[in-house]
């Protein structure tokens, strides 16, 4: 423990701390009724993620590279499982349900993506050709898309598909490569769009994008969300309403509010200025990560941080320009704030991962 | 690691755009996003409110709030809207035709009322409906006055939305109303209060009017079987308390019921004795009498020539009812002679009667706790024509409640009080939360008014114009007015007139003043013929009801009630 990322693990306690305090405060009822339990299980899971994080930094992180694609067939198992017997809610078929606890096998199933993506990379002379991105492709990119896709959760399929993308990039691609990907997204571009327009979007996810373009179509409809999110985090102001204080999360016209639309809470009642420094931690969260990868003593450990760096920033951009009416609405939680026992499971594992690389940075090899 | 530091600078770009964008909505945007904000948890609600009662002076009720059903549908949810529409009018008498035509016609809102405050029976009848789909009955609060079209300008009047219209009713909306109107809530999304300790149902305040029930029934009887032998075009009645301005009874006629005021014409809902101004003509003598006494240009014996009762003034002529000779100044005001008058009028000037006019409160608004009470004018006279036609009550225009507080101050001693209808406002429990204030000044002086009541009392007297006011063993102090009708139509006199009479009975200790005003009566035109009866039948029931003993009951060993009459006639 010698080497141990005080600085990391403080940042990630802090933001999970200002989490279940927004929870507290988003579904705080009014007028003596039942206040949900969501804060109580976000402690609970985030203790859970505590332990698990621990036993993540106690094994040396090769060992996690040397059984990759175990954990990835798992993870597969796990997408086609949910599939078959998950239970559905809102709309798409996302969880599983185990002993009475259900959880997000794809929430699970990104960390097994990273890892195996980060070990296949690492065996991988740079740079990447087409031959070899054709070789990986199917397997590590469009089989688990596909099955996210058909859940549907769009919003882990998008992130995780530009994970894979900026893993690729991370490890260096030739200029040949570069230019067969650009040529192939531009030309394929409207034909794919069709496709996923017409045939994998549903109705609600088609609305959603609609809604995203131009939010005022329909106040109350499709661009509600929105429109909610930008009026919870513009009353805000600069020192926020104080906390327990915000109205727009208690008064429910913000759905998921505890989820997908924490931020907006917490700025109505911090303001700016706590947004700042929520934003702050954040971005020190993931520099330090870069920093990991960077200082990590094998391409492997590198790799794994590097991806993990790029979920936490795909999830984190696209979670925050989602409340902010600066991209659609995609079901994409806050890393470390939203409520969601498995999110935090799995983004406790990767912050134990994190330390992991960086703590045996200058172990030797034996 | 130049890779590294690429995607470090891509990811703190990164973050500058959503600061930016953070600081454009929490910064910038804030005000309208805030404004949103609150409008959406916070809404209006009405406040269910029973409107607070209205009580005569001894606590009668004068106007109260009952709980009636109505009738409503929503269209297009009824499944039977013949059964409906057959059982609605067989039961409240309207057109079947209509009705089917409301429930299942086309267009239109969702909601309409079938029939609005229903009555008793009707409701009990129409109960059966209760089990019709899309049909419900919901409580509303009719506004009842159980005296009918009793003090009905008064009271004024609520329309079918409860709103007041009128009157008292107008006046004291917001007492009676109290603690009513809308409250802001805090609501979610599904429209729920959440506001904690919001009353959503209240009680009004009630109001005590110095009106006797009693009284403003006498008034209205008398009133009536007057309007009946006169067939005049107009009248009102006001009758005072001449010490603190408290009005006992105000009638006009024509009237209406404020139960149901929707057929009723504008004339009829209009509190003329307030709100119709006009020239009084003699009664206007007053200004110029007492400024003659009080300013020592004249005794009651001054003797003046009334030129067999013409006399011209800068080209103008007036003419006196009778061919008066030389009468002393008493004799001018019992006999009216507007010669004599005029007379008077030039020896004091323009300056002393228009500041007796201005004292006594002529041309201007009296304070009445009523709404829009008329001003009118009396304008300084500028002309010895003008001054003429001022003094005898032409080219002024006043209400009659101005004409009775100005005859009052002679009642009480030199006193111009402020009239008033409502003497306290009660909680609904009963507690008193404010009392009228008596704001009366001063304006003449004793001796002006000792001797002023007792010229008045001579009109009532052999010899006087008003003989006929008279009150069987009270002596009564009065001045009679009769004035032709300016007619605005027409921009000249009118062959129709005003015939007033006001004054105060008893003369040596008066109970009651009163202003009797009849407007294009046929038959008989002059004050003391068609007004002074009036103001003698009201006077003697009056004191009858009031238990006032006769002036005269000493002298004639009358049986003497053994209770101060102060307290007889004044406790509320």
């Amino acid at each position: 423990m010698q080497n141990f990322d005080w600085l990391l693990f403080g940042l990630v306690l802090f933001v999970t701390t200002a989490g279940v305090l927004t929870i507290f405060s988003a579904t705080r009822p009014l007028e003596g009724m039942h206040h949900p339990t969501f804060y109580i299980k976000q402690m609970v899971w985030a203790g859970i993620g505590l332990a698990a994080m621990l036993l993540a930094i106690k094994v040396d992180y090769r060992q996690f590279g040397r059984f990759a694609g175990v954990f990835y067939g798992a993870g597969l198992l796990l997408l086609v499982f949910v599939l078959a017997k998950g239970r559905m809610g809102m709309g798409a078929q996302r969880w599983i349900s185990l002993g009475g606890i259900s959880f997000q096998p794809s929430e699970i199933f990104r960390l097994a993506f990273i890892i195996m993506l980060a070990r296949h990379l690492s065996l991988v002379k740079p740079p990447l050709g087409i031959r070899e991105f054709l070789k990986m492709a199917p397997l590590l990119a469009l089989l688990p898309l596909a099955l996210l896709v058909k859940q549907p959760d769009l919003g882990t399929a998008t992130t995780m598909g530009m994970v894979f993308l900026l893993m690729c990039i991370g490890r260096g691609m030739s200029k040949r490569l570069i230019t067969a990907l650009l040529v192939f997204g531009i030309v394929s571009a409207p034909f794919f769009w069709d496709i996923f327009w017409q045939g994998f979007l549903k109705d609600y996810q088609r609305n959603r994008i609609v809604a995203f373009l131009d939010p005022n179509v329909d106040p109350s409809g499709i661009g509600y969300h929105i429109n909610q999110s930008k009026i919870a985090i513009g009353s805000g102001m600069t020192l926020g309403k104080g906390y327990l204080k915000g109205t727009q999360g208690p008064f429910r016209f913000l759905p998921e509010n505890h989820t997908d639309f924490i931020f907006s809470v917490f700025a109505e009642e911090w303001g700016f200025v706590g947004c700042l420094v929520l934003l702050a931690a954040y971005l020190a969260i993931l520099l330090r990560a870069l920093d990991t990868a960077r200082h990590a003593k094998d391409d492997f450990g590198s790799l794994l941080a590097l991806g993990i760096a790029f979920m936490f920033a795909t999830y984190f951009f696209c979670n925050i320009g989602m409340t902010m009416g600066m991209m659609p609405v995609v079901g994409i939680p806050l890393p470390f704030m939203s409520y969601g026992g498995t999110a935090v499971l799995s983004n406790f594992i990767a912050v134990g991962l994190l330390i992991n690389i960086r703590m045996r940075r200058f172990e030797l090899f034996y | 690691m130049n890779r590294g530091l690429l995607l470090a600078t891509v990811i703190v770009f990164g973050f500058f755009v959503v600061l930016a964008r953070l600081a454009g909505l929490m910064l910038l945007d804030h005000a309208e996003l805030s404004a949103k904000a609150s409008s959406q948890y916070l809404r209006e609600r009405q406040i269910e409110v029973r409107r607070g009662q209205i009580y005569d002076r001894h606590g009668r009720e004068l106007a109260v709030s009952l709980d009636v059903n109505s009738l409503y549908c929503y269209r297009g949810e009824v499944v039977s809207p013949r059964t409906v529409a057959l059982e609605v009018s067989k039961a409240t008498g309207m057109k079947y035709a209509d009705l089917i035509g409301k429930i299942a016609g086309p267009g239109g809102r969702r909601f309409i009322w079938l029939k609005r405050k229903l009555t008793g029976s009707e409701s009990k009848t129409l109960m059966a409906l209760r089990s019709q789909k899309g049909v419900g009955f919901t409580d509303e609060i009719e506004r009842y006055y159980p005296g009918g079209a009793l003090a009905s300008q008064v009271l004024g009047y609520l329309n079918i939305d409860n709103k007041a219209m009128a009157g008292l009713e107008k006046q004291y909306n917001s007492t009676l109303m109290n603690k009513g109107g809308k409250v802001v809530v805090e609501s979610d999304a599904t429209g729920k209060v959440l506001s904690e300790g919001v009353q959503m149902e209240s009680r009004g305040d009630n109001i005590v009017l110095t009106i006797d029930e009693g009284l403003q029934y006498i008034t209205e009887t008398a009133l009536d079987e007057a309007m009946k032998k006169w067939d005049a075009r107009s009248a009102s009645v006001i009758m005072m308390n001449p010490y603190t301005g408290a009005i006992l009874a105000m009638a006009n006629r024509p009237t209406f019921n404020p139960n149901d005021p929707g057929g009723s014409s504008a004339g009829a809902l209009k509190d003329r004795a307030i709100m119709d101004l006009y020239e009084p003509g003699s009664v206007f003598k007053i200004v110029v009498s007492t400024a003659a006494l009080e300013s020592g240009a004249v005794t009651p014996q001054t003797l003046f020539n009334c030129h067999g009762g013409v006399l011209t003034v800068d080209g103008r002529t007036f003419h006196d009812v009778e061919h008066n000779g030389v009468l002393p100044f008493e004799q001018i005001i019992q006999k009216s002679s507007n010669v004599g008058a005029i007379q008077v009028a030039l020896k004091i000037g323009p300056d002393k009667w228009y500041q007796y006019a201005r004292r006594l409160g002529l041309g201007q608004k009296t304070g009445i706790d009523l709404p829009w009470e008329a001003a009118g004018y009396v304008n300084y006279p500028r002309t010895e024509v003008s001054l003429a036609s001022n003094a005898i009550g032409y080219g002024v225009s006043v209400t009659p409640l101005q004409l009775l507080r100005a005859y009052s101050a002679i009642a009480n001693g030199g006193y111009l009080v402020v009239p008033h209808v409502v003497s306290r406002i009660t909680a609904p429990d009963g507690q008193v939360i404010s009392r009228f204030h008596d704001r009366a000044k001063r304006v003449l002086e004793p001796g002006t008014t000792a001797i002023f009541k007792r010229i008045l009392s001579l009109v009532t007297q052999d010899g006087g114009t008003a003989a006929q006011a008279a009150v069987a063993g009270n002596t009564v102090s009065g001045k009679t007015g009769t004035a032709r009708l300016f007619d605005p139509r027409t921009g000249r006199y009118s062959d129709k007139y005003a015939s007033t009479f006001v004054g105060f009975v008893p003369a040596s200790d008066p109970k009651i003043a009163m202003i009797v005003v009849f407007k294009g009566s046929k038959g008989a035109i002059y004050g003391g013929t068609v007004a002074g009866p009036v103001f003698s039948e009201i006077a003697e029931k009056a004191f009858a009801y009031l238990n006032v003993p006769r002036d005269d009951a000493a002298r004639n060993n009358m049986v003497y009630l053994g209770r101060s009459r102060h307290e007889v006639v004044y406790t509320p």
